[in-house]
C-alpha cells in the first residue's frame, strides 16, 4: 500500500516522520508517517484507543514521542514547550476551562496570551460565531454543548493555521453538529483542519483526505476518492420484501458473499456490473424471488474504514 | 514574560472568586482580634473558673502575652490553613486539564508556576500583614507597656517562613497528583525540619528557626542577624522548589 498518493503540490504544514509512541510495553503508534496540505481538511478516524489522541497530543507538544520528527509549519515539535503552538488552535474532545470566569474573560485571557490584536472586537466576532452571550454568566453554569461551543470559540480565537479537533462533535445535538461541519467546511483553503471522529459520515461528509488508524499504525492515508478507488468494492443492494425473502435471497445467492441485514442484501463485487448483476438476477428467477428494489451502490467510508482494518471480509460474508 | 502579568491577574482573579484569600483573610483576622483579647481576658477566665480555690496569684498580663498568643496561632493553625487552602494549586489544574487550553497557545509553563507562586506570596504577606497589624493596635490599646520593643523584628522571619512554606505547597502539589498528595508531602517536609531541629548543631540553619524565635526577637532577647543562616537557608530553599516546580511542570503530561 502506498501512503501518501494524491498529494498536491500545496506545500504541507503538518509532516510525521516515522514517529513511535509506547506507553510501558504497549505501543500505541509504530511508524507513523503522514503529511497535511495546507488548507485541507483531514479526517483522522481509528478505533477507540487506536491512538488518534495521542498523535494530536504529540504534534501539540503535550506527549514526547519516543522517535520519529513532527513538523508543524516547517518548524520542529518539542515536547514542553513548542513555539509551533503559536500557529495551532486546539480542540479538546472534553475541553476543561476555569468554572468562575465568564466566556469573555476567558477568551480574553487566551487573547492575551496568543497576543493577538484589537482583541475585544475578535472575541465579539468568536462568541457571535458559536452563539454565546457575552453576558455575566460564569462558564460553571454552562451545559456541554456550551463549553463544546466555548471550545470551538477559543481554538478559532487566534485565527490558527492549524487547527486540531480531537472528536469534536461528540456532545452536540444534531443541529449544532451540522453548524459544527458547516464552520469547519467555511475553513477550507484557510486553515488545515485535522480532527478525528468516530462519526465516519461527518468525515465524507467534509474532509479531503482521510488518515485510518489501527493497531497503531496507519493503514491508509489518502485522499477520499483514491481509498474509495483502492479499498471501497461497490456493491448491489436488493430491497426485498420481508426478512424472510431476503434470508431466502441470501442462500440462492450463494456462492457471491452476500450480506442479509433485515429485508435487505448487499452483494459486493470486483468484475464487472452487468456481470454480477445477471448472476443475481438469473439465481432471482430460479429461485422466484422477486425484488421490490435494485441500486448499484459504491462503497460506504463504514465500508472501506472496516476493509482497511481487515473486518471487511468477515462483515462482508452471509 | 508578557504573559506573566496576564497569568498573575488569572490567579488573583481566582483566589478571590473561588473565596480562597477570602477565607485566609477571615482566618488570620480572627487571629489578630482573639490574641489580644485571650491575653487580657485570661486572670479573668482562671478566675471565674476556680474561684477561690486557686492559691496562686495571677500575674497581670501584658503585650508579651499577646504577642506570644499571636505567633503561636499563626505559626500552627495559620500555616495549617495556608497548606489546606493552597495545598491544590497546581495539582487540580493538573487534574482538571484546564492548563491544556492555555498551554496549547504557546504559554510558557514556567509563566504558570511563577505567577502562581507570586500570587501565593502576595495573598500571604497581605493576609499576614494585616492581621500584624490589628494585633498590633490591639495590644497597644490593651498594653501600653515597653515590654516589646522590637515587633517588627518578629514579624520578618515569620513572613519570611512563609515564603518557604509555600514554595514546599506548590512543588508538592506539582509533584501529587492531587491535594492531598501534596499536603501530605508539605507534611512530611515539615516534619523533616521539625526532627532536624533536634540537632543544636544544626538548629541555627534551619529553616524552622524563623518561627520558633519570635518572641525572644520582639523582647529584644535576639537580633535578626542571629537568624541569619536559618533566613539565607529558607530563601535559598524557597528558590530551589520554585526552580524545581519548573522543571517538574515542564515534564508532566497535560
Amino acid at each position: 500500500m502506498s501512503l501518501g498518493e494524491g498529494m498536491s503540490a500545496v506545500a504541507d504544514i503538518l509532516t510525521l516522520s516515522h514517529v513511535q509512541k509506547a506507553f510501558g510495553s504497549k505501543h500505541v503508534l509504530q511508524d507513523v508517517d503522514f503529511s497535511i496540505p495546507q488548507g485541507s481538511i483531514f479526517g483522522f478516524v481509528g478505533e477507540n484507543g487506536a491512538g488518534k489522541t495521542t498523535t494530536m497530543k504529540l504534534i501539540l507538544g503535550l506527549e514526547k514521542a519516543d522517535a520519529g520528527v513532527i513538523t508543524v509549519g516547517g518548524q520542529p515539535v518539542h515536547f514542553g514547550a513548542t513555539k509551533t503552538n503559536r500557529i495551532t488552535g486546539y480542540l479538546p474532545d472534553v475541553p476543561a476551562f476555569y468554572g468562575y470566569m465568564t466566556p469573555v474573560e476567558y477568551l480574553d485571557l487566551c487573547a492575551r496570551i496568543t497576543g493577538i490584536s484589537q482583541r475585544q472586537r475578535r472575541i465579539a466576532e468568536m462568541l457571535d460565531l458559536v452563539q454565546l452571550k457575552a453576558d455575566k454568566h460564569r462558564i460553571r453554569g454552562f451545559s456541554r454543548g456550551m463549553k463544546q461551543r466555548l471550545g470551538i470559540a477559543q481554538a478559532l480565537l487566534n485565527r490558527p493555521q492549524l487547527l486540531i479537533c480531537d472528536e469534536p462533535t461528540s456532545a452536540l445535538d444534531p443541529a449544532g453538529r451540522n453548524e459544527f461541519l458547516e464552520l469547519l467546511a467555511s475553513l477550507r483553503g484557510q486553515t488545515t483542519v485535522l480532527f478525528s471522529t468516530h462519526i465516519l459520515s461527518d468525515v465524507e461528509r467534509i474532509s479531503d483526505r482521510v488518515g485510518i488508524l489501527h493497531d497503531g499504525r496507519l493503514q491508509a492515508c489518502d485522499t477520499l476518492a483514491n481509498l474509495h478507488q483502492q479499498f471501497g468494492r461497490p456493491q448491489i443492494k436488493l430491497t426485498l420484501p420481508d426478512a424472510q425473502t431476503a434470508q431466502r435471497c441470501g442462500q440462492v445467492l450463494r456462492p457471491l458473499p452476500a450480506q442479509v441485514q433485515a429485508n435487505q442484501v448487499t452483494v459486493p463485487y470486483q468484475e464487472a456490473y452487468e456481470t454480477t448483476a445477471q448472476q443475481v438476477l438469473r439465481a432471482l428467477v430460479t429461485a422466484g424471488i422477486t425484488p421490490i428494489a435494485l441500486q448499484q451502490q459504491s462503497a460506504t467510508l463504514e465500508q472501506i474504514f472496516l476493509e482497511v482494518i481487515g473486518n471487511g471480509h468477515t462483515t462482508n460474508h452471509a | 514574560m508578557a504573559t506573566l502579568p496576564t497569568m498573575l491577574k488569572k490567579e488573583l482573579l481566582e483566589t478571590w472568586r473561588t473565596y480562597r484569600f477570602l477565607i485566609l483573610a477571615v482566618v488570620v483576622l480572627i487571629f489578630a482580634l482573639m490574641s489580644p483579647l485571650i491575653a487580657k481576658l485570661t486572670p479573668d477566665i482562671m478566675k471565674m473558673s476556680f474561684g477561690k480555690t486557686l492559691q496562686l496569684a495571677i500575674p497581670k498580663p501584658t503585650s508579651i502575652d499577646s504577642w506570644t498568643q499571636f505567633y503561636k496561632n499563626m505559626t500552627q493553625m495559620g500555616i495549617f490553613v495556608v497548606a489546606i487552602l493552597f495545598g491544590g494549586t497546581m495539582s487540580q489544574e493538573l487534574s482538571r486539564g484546564t492548563l491544556v487550553n492555555l498551554v496549547t497557545k504557546g504559554l510558557p509553563r514556567w509563566v504558570v508556576a511563577v505567577s502562581k507562586y507570586i500570587s501565593l506570596v502576595v495573598q500571604w504577606s497581605v493576609a499576614l500583614t494585616a492581621s500584624f497589624l490589628v494585633t498590633w493596635g490591639y495590644t497597644a490599646y490593651y498594653f501600653p507597656d515597653a515590654k516589646t520593643p522590637y515587633i517588627w523584628q518578629g514579624f520578618v522571619p515569620l513572613l519570611l517562613f512563609g515564603f518557604f512554606f509555600l514554595a514546599v505547597i506548590l512543588f508538592g502539589s506539582t509533584l501529587a497528583n492531587n491535594s492531598y498528595g501534596g499536603l501530605l508531602f508539605t507534611i512530611l517536609v515539615v516534619g523533616g525540619l521539625y526532627l532536624v531541629n533536634l540537632f543544636k548543631a544544626a538548629q541555627n540553619y534551619n529553616p524552622i528557626s524563623l518561627i520558633g524565635n519570635n518572641m525572644a526577637l520582639v523582647q529584644g532577647h535576639k537580633t535578626l542577624g542571629e537568624l541569619g543562616p536559618g533566613i539565607a537557608i529558607a530563601i535559598g530553599a524557597g528558590l530551589v522548589l520554585l526552580a524545581g516546580t519548573v522543571i517538574l511542570l515542564n515534564r508532566k503530561k497535560l
